[in-house]
This record gives C-alpha cells, sequence and structure tokens, in this order.
C-alpha cells in the first residue's frame, strides 16, 4: 500500500543566558583579542572555556587567567560535510591545550591546506604548536577566533 | 556486595534494524514492548513498572515517552523515562526490581532516524555556550578521540582496521548483510563506523520470588553492573583513556565477585561506535592493556573462536541505531547466556560482558555481567 510521511518544520528561537563568566570570555576576546580562563580554587587548574564553577571539585573558580595565544594541538578531525550556520566544508577542528590553561579549548584551525588529507594531518600532529588568531572585526564568539600553525 | 534482590532478565527483543517504514514510531515501540513480553511469557498485566529510554531530539517529539507511554503499557501504570542513555534504562529497571519494590520491569528502547540531519540533531547534545559553534556531533567526537588514541598508542591504527574487520565479518556471518558504512570523519574511514539506522529493543526483568514462582528457567541474571560518566566538555578529558568504564568495570565485577576478568567471560559485546572505542573498552575492562590491542587484534583473541568473542552480533559497526544502541549491547549478552542469540551464538556461554558507551566520545559508560547462575 501506499505509505505517507509527515514532514514537520519547527522554528524556535531560544535566548540562552550566557551568565557573567561567558559574558566576560566572549567581551575579552571582542574588546582585548584575548582568550581568559578561569582558576579553580580547590585544584589550582585554569580551565578554558571559562566556568564558574569547578565541575571537579565544585569549588567556584577565584580569578581570571589569560592563556596563550600559543598552545598544542591535543585532538583534531577534518570535516567534509556542511553543518548549518558553520563555515562551508571541507575544514579542520579540534582542541588545543593554550599555554597557561590546563584545559582543551575547542576552535578551527584555518591555514592548512585540506585537499589531501593525509599531509593535512601531519601538518595538523598532535603536538603540534599553535597560535591563536582573532579575526580584525569581532562580535563577540566563537568564530573571533581561530588556530593556526606557529 | 551484590544487589539485595537480585533481578534476572527473562525476556528480550532485540531489532537493531528496522527498514520498513510501515509502522510509526509508537507502533515499533508497541511491537517491541510486546515481542519482549511474549518471549517471557507475560503479558502487560504481569509488569509492576516501566522504564524506557529515549532521545527526543532523535523522535521529534518533546519528553517523547509521554507519546510512547501508551505502546509500552504506561497508561495507568508505573513509568519512569531516562534521555541520558538506553542503558540507564536498563541499570534504572534492575535498580527497581532490586529494592524490593517491584517483582517485575519492562525496559524499552528506541532510536528512529526520522529527523533530517542526526548529525543536527546530536549538535544539541552540546552546549550552548562554546561547542554548537563547532561542528560536534557524534561522529567529530569519536574522530576526536581516535585521533588522540592513534598519536598516543603505536600501532593503534593498525588494530583498529582489525577490530572493524572482525566486527564486520561478525555482521555478516550473523546478518548476511552489512550495515550501511559512516562518512568519512579524519582519520575514521567510512568502514570503521556505520550510518545511524532506526532500531528498538526491550528486556523484562524480573525478581527471583517471581521468577520461581512462574518456574521460569531461562534466566539471565544480573551478577554485576556499574556507570559513571566523564565531563560534558571534550577539552576537559583526557580522550585516551576511559576512566568512567574503569570505574564502571571496578563497581561491576566488585557486584560479580570477579578478581580477574580474564578469562571470566565466554563473549562479550562492546559499543564499538568505532573500532577505536572498542580498543579502549578492552583497557578499560581489564581485558587487554594498550600496549597489547595489535596482538591481540591480530591473533584473533577477540574473534570468532577466539578466546573471548567480542561482538558476534556485529556490534554497532554493523548496525547503529544510535540512541538504544547500549542497551542492545545487555540485550544481546542476556540471549547469549540464555542461549538465544540466534546465528551468532557462541556455544556453552555462562557468564557475559556488556560494555554499554554513549554520548560524546563515550562520556557515558557502564558494564554489565550477566550469567546463569543466580548467584556467582
Amino acid at each position: 500500500m501506499e505509505l505517507l510521511g509527515r514532514q514537520e518544520v519547527w522554528s524556535i528561537t531560544y535566548d540562552h543566558a550566557l551568565g557573567e563568566t561567558a559574558s566576560s570570555f566572549y567581551t575579552r576576546i571582542r574588546d582585548e583579542a584575548a582568550i581568559y580562563g578561569r582558576r579553580s580554587a580547590g585544584s589550582g587548574k585554569v580551565m578554558v572555556p571559562p566556568r564558574s564553577f569547578s565541575d571537579e571539585t565544585l569549588l567556584p573558580t577565584e580569578e581570571w587567567v589569560k592563556v596563550g595565544p600559543g598552545g598544542k594541538i591535543e585532538a583534531f578531525t577534518m570535516v567534509y560535510e556542511a553543518f548549518k550556520n558553520l563555515p562551508p566544508p571541507p575544514y579542520a577542528f579540534g582542541y588545543v591545550l593554550l599555554d597557561g590553561a590546563d584545559t582543551a579549548l575547542g576552535g578551527y584551525f584555518k591555514g592548512v591546506d585540506l585537499t589531501d588529507p593525509a599531509a593535512a594531518a601531519e601538518k595538523l600532529k598532535i603536538g603540534t604548536r599553535v597560535t591563536t588568531k582573532f579575526a580584525e572585526e569581532r562580535k563577540g564568539e566563537m568564530l573571533d577566533f581561530w588556530f593556526e600553525l606557529a | 556486595m551484590g544487589l539485595k534482590v537480585q533481578p534476572g532478565v527473562i525476556g528480550c527483543a532485540i531489532r537493531p534494524v528496522i527498514a520498513s517504514r510501515d509502522r510509526s514510531l509508537e507502533e515499533i515501540i508497541y511491537d517491541t514492548a510486546q515481542m519482549a513480553l511474549k518471549d517471557a511469557g507475560l503479558t502487560i498485566a504481569d509488569i509492576d513498572g516501566i522504564a524506557v529510554g529515549s532521545n527526543d531530539q532523535f523522535d521529534g517529539r518533546s519528553i517523547s515517552v509521554m507519546m510512547a507511554s501508551g505502546s509500552v503499557g504506561g497508561v495507568d501504570r508505573d513509568i519512569m523515562s531516562t534521555p541520558s542513555g538506553s542503558e540507564h534504562a536498563f541499570i534504572l529497571g534492575a535498580l527497581r526490581v532490586a529494592t524490593g519494590q517491584f517483582r517485575t520491569q519492562l525496559v524499552v528502547s528506541w532510536s528512529p532516524t526520522e529527523v533530517s540531519s542526526m548529525p543536527e540533531a546530536q549538535r544539541l547534545g552540546n552546549d550552548p555556550y562554546f561547542h554548537r559553534a563547532l561542528p560536534q556531533d557524534e561522529l567529530s567526537a569519536h574522530a576526536l578521540q581516535a585521533s588522540a588514541i592513534e598519536n598516543a598508542v603505536p600501532g593503534a591504527r593498525s588494530a583498529a582496521e582489525a577490530v572493524a574487520a572482525k566486527n564486520r565479518a561478525f555482521g555478516t556471518a550473523a546478518w548476511g548483510d552489512q550495515g550501511p558504512s559512516g562518512k568519512m570523519r579524519w582519520p575514521l574511514t567510512p568502514g570503521m563506523t556505520s550510518e545511524p539506522v532506526t532500531g528498538a529493543v526491550a528486556m523484562v526483568l524480573a525478581s527471583p520470588e517471581f521468577i520461581a514462582e512462574r518456574w521460569i528457567k531461562n534466566v539471565a541474571w544480573v551478577q554485576g553492573m556499574g556507570w559513571a560518566t566523564e565531563a560534558a566538555f571534550l577539552g576537559d578529558r583526557d580522550l585516551t583513556k576511559a576512566p568512567a568504564l574503569v570505574a564502571a568495570a571496578h563497581q561491576a565485577y566488585k557486584m560479580a565477585g570477579i578478581a580477574n576478568p580474564d578469562g571470566a567471560f565466554g563473549v562479550a559485546e562492546m559499543t564499538d561506535a568505532t573500532p577505536y572505542s572498542e580498543l579502549l573498552a578492552y583497557e578499560a575492562l581489564g581485558l587487554c592493556h594498550r600496549n597489547d590491542w595489535t596482538a591481540r587484534a591480530a591473533d584473533g583473541t577477540f574473534g570468532a573462536g577466539g578466546r573471548l568473542p567480542v561482538n558476534p552480533s556485529g556490534g554497532v559497526l554493523t548496525w547503529n541505531p544510535v540512541f538504544c544502541t547500549g542497551m542492545i549491547r545487555i540485550a544481546e549478552i542476556a540471549q547469549q547466556v540464555r542461549g538465544l542469540a540466534g546465528k551468532h551464538q557462541i556455544p556453552g556461554v555462562k557468564r557475559g560482558l556488556a560494555h554499554a558507551g554513549s554520548g560524546f566520545a563515550m562520556q557515558y559508560q557502564a558494564a554489565v555481567v550477566l550469567g546463569q547462575e543466580a548467584r556467582p
């Protein structure tokens, strides 16, 4: 028999409150072109992106710490398909442990030719030094910065 | 120390792939629950409580259990729901029997593919503050973990390729057909993952008192189970390790009285979202140190006829109903212990091990030991 389907498109907008900590992270990126983390009172670890409390110790974090712009790659992948509201593929992204930080920050890698994935992977090898680059015009969002080979 | 009341699995329905669209999601859930009840020789009138696991983004229904309650017999009956993982629904059901307050539990989980893009649905699992601006779905998280493991463990790639080949061979033997291969997401090749499919699973658990009263003989007893969770942000984690699974295994083995897992099981099912996930599980479950991955993957230790066959069902690499893959691993082991695993039954299984991992790079981890003996 003829089997039918029913397509639905829902368009609902959420206005998520970032709170003071994430707001400060982004306004510093926008205004200072710099990445800041928060130091955990209990462990002393500098958490990037910043959190107002540590989920290890459950204690509030106590101070802002400027990290980077240099760092090293901890994990990476290359993506060949499109995602909504993201840059056109292909692109590389991953996690970078910025100098002075104890947790790794996610972000895009730019400046590496991805047409030959194996060659690109060699350049993005884990442990490779990178530096954080900032857009000329910054909005206070994740796409304001990216990583390039140092 | 064991549970106060030891639950036993007395019925299962495993449907790792449902290709036809001749049944709606609620009808699929109804069918699957009825199949498990039939396998147990029970009707819904025998069920004291229901636990379900489902994912609202995949279902396209908010609080999806609201629509599914009727399918599983939840109208005017106790029912609870978890979105954290299908394996958590099983644990919830087992714990409810263990309290002594319930003699029976029906546990059901499902994973449809009705959404236009599973990667986009999965991205909603990220926090809205930092990580939704990245192409971070489950496949990306697995790929990031694979890149970290390849860097940390020499030879990991060849071991991963051997694990993928093993599971695809198991899948061919079990199903005669292969599930669709996944996408390229460096360093994962399409053959190392599989595309999501629609699937469902249901299990019936009962107390020893109920099992004795009904003269039920074919039981997979819950000898041990453990579960733990890792940090939500991937950047906070060492992706080359699986500490939550180490903790879960410790808890499960302690409950089951297992001092050395090597040689303790006749079969295992592991959540091989990628072969790297399976390799990490070998180590975290105390079955194979990472230095031995390459050798054990090459010598067939975990293959057909090996010392410990892992994923005779073909695993997630064969069929990937994303949200319910964890509970399917547990149900597969229950059926192996009950001698009802069908074409992929391993002969003489007395005790088996299920590993269920879910979320980004297996944030959620669980280990379940099932066996023929009521008290190990």
